[in-house]
């Protein structure tokens, strides 16, 4: 039972880490941006480089990896999405390109074998018959607090609601002279360094290999659409919704059978409530 | 030098010409109303001059400077104010909040402040419903939220896009009272509107835009006065 609850608060934080980032840019911008999964493989593979080829200490490498990633998505943001963004379908294309060619590049790089990335914390905590390993730890409360500085940062400041106001009515932020493409490269660094500090969190204890890309992005999306795109406290509670529900099922039945549960929860999303569970309506 | 002077303003929308040169002049601190039928082009002209459509050719010269270069939100810096069609309120935000978003480029903190106060005093009924969200407002009081987000950032010319449709016929007074209060408090206000008759009692100069065209133009009492512009607008 405690593992149950310690572990899927571990996955929902992961997910809700990937999840938020996906559903803020396009809440705001309208961007389906199917290059979040690279973000965060990317943050994955600057951390493997920072500490295991260059010797960085953990925490730096940490914090330079999650900067450079964001420095990247600003620079997609900038160069790749801008210029398209008259049309949804080529923006959705051009993810799609600079995910694949995240693929190929790690592959080119670093070859298709996993990588590993040394974790923070080696140590493991044992309560109540239960031992987990403390880099889980650090990525629940990390990605906790993550969250919760996102959404004081979106309530609290004069960005937060230019981002909000953006989010909720395009023309109207225009009219009172909010600077759109300025708001979208910061939303988009904020999207790609979240993803990236769930990549630099989970590597040492997932896999870093090219296609790590893959299951992050399905599972955003799940996620999102389960919670509604574009609603940040929708995608928090379909994170928590899939990360317990796969971790029961997990427990219950088989971990070979994790996969199926969010293919499931999206089929049943779009069947019963396409807006999701907070959206405000349909996006498809 | 007029507050604001367009001259050969020419839009197209795709291939669609709707703008067609367009003449135009607004002295500070004047209420000008635009009267033309639907698909005339009218919101395209207030678009277009607050920047949110790209002009084909044209120039829009605003306190002595060109902004027919600039950005929507460089527009706004400059002291135009867009009161769109439709109102475009921050639905799930607070009306406090879509007020405070109207100063989004101010820093003078005490100064906005005095502002609020001022849309509060012009709208009481705004005070009441401060800290309720906008999308529980009536239309009315929606469009006195529009009204009082654009004045929050000081514009020295209000563009205000059909601020009546869809609203009581009492409210409809409430809001044209407010408007008069705040040309009279040194505000220039380009109108479109339409109802007529109001525009003719609120307005000093009246353009009738046809086709993307300015078909006449002058003095409301003397438009008032033109049989056939009675005919078509008032219709009397």
């Amino acid at each position: 039972m405690l593992s149950i609850l310690v572990y899927g608060a571990v996955t929902s934080a992961i997910y809700a880490m990937l999840a938020v980032g996906f559903t803020l840019i396009f809440g705001v911008a309208g961007v389906l941006n199917l290059a979040h999964g690279a973000f965060y493989g990317l943050g994955a593979y600057a951390a493997y480089v920072l500490t295991a080829r260059l010797g960085w200490p953990l925490f730096p490498a940490a914090i330079t990896a999650v900067a450079a990633v964001a420095l990247f998505g600003v620079a997609v943001e900038r160069w790749l999405i801008r210029p398209l963004r008259h049309s949804a379908l080529a923006v959705l294309m051009i993810t799609i390109a600079v995910g694949l060619l995240f693929e190929q590049a790690m592959y080119l790089l670093f070859g298709s074998e996993a990588r590993n990335v040394p974790a923070f914390i080696n140590a493991t905590w044992g309560f109540a018959g239960l031992d987990i390993g403390g880099q889980r730890l650090l990525t629940l409360v990390v990605g906790a607090a993550i969250i919760l500085t996102l959404w004081l940062f979106i309530q609290g400041t004069r960005l937060g609601a230019a981002i909000l106001a953006l989010s909720q009515d395009r023309e109207g932020a225009l009219y009172v002279g909010i600077p759109a493409d300025r708001i979208y490269a910061v939303v988009m660094a904020i999207s790609a360094a979240i993803a990236a500090a769930a990549g630099v969190l989970t590597a040492p204890f997932l896999t870093v290999q090219p296609t790590m890309d893959l299951l992050p992005m399905i599972k955003a999306f799940s996620i999102v659409i389960v919670g509604g795109l574009g609603s940040i406290p929708g995608s928090i509670l379909a994170a928590l919704l899939l990360g317990y529900s796969e971790t029961i099922v997990a427990y219950a039945i088989s971990p070979a059978w994790t996969e199926i549960v969010s293919l499931v929860a999206v089929l049943l999303t779009l069947i019963l409530r396409p807006a999701g569970l907070l959206g405000k309506r349909a996006a498809f | 030098m007029a507050l604001l002077e367009v001259s050969g303003l020419v839009v197209h929308y795709g291939k669609a010409l709707a703008l067609d040169g367009v003449e135009m002049r607004i002295e500070a601190g004047e209420l000008v109303a635009v009267l033309g039928p639907n698909g005339a082009g009218k919101s395209t002209l207030l678009k277009a001059i607050s920047r949110a459509l790209p002009a084909s050719a044209g120039r829009l010269v605003f306190r002595e400077k060109a902004i027919d270069a600039l950005a929507v939100h460089e527009v706004v810096a400059a002291g135009i104010g867009h009161c769109p069609e439709g109102r475009h309120l921050f639905s799930d935000l607070s009306v406090r909040k879509n007020l405070l978003l109207g100063a989004y480029l101010r820093g003078d903190k005490a100064a906005i402040a005095a502002d609020l106060e001022h849309v509060f005093a012009l709208f009481p009924v705004l005070r009441e419903r401060q800290h309720q969200l906008a999308a529980t407002l009536s239309g009315g009081e929606q469009q006195m939220v529009a009204i009082g987000r654009a004045l929050m950032g000081r514009p020295a010319l209000l563009l205000l896009d059909e601020p009546s449709v869809g609203i009581a016929p009492r409210l409809k007074e409430v809001l044209f009272d407010a408007i008069r209060q705040i040309q009279t408090a040194g505000t220039a206000i380009l109108l479109v509107e339409q109802d007529a008759s109001v525009a003719f009692r609120v307005a000093s100069r009246i353009y009738l835009l046809e086709h993307g065209r300015i078909v006449r133009e002058g003095r409301s009492a003397d438009l008032a006065g033109d049989d056939d512009v009675r005919q078509i607008y008032l219709g009397i």
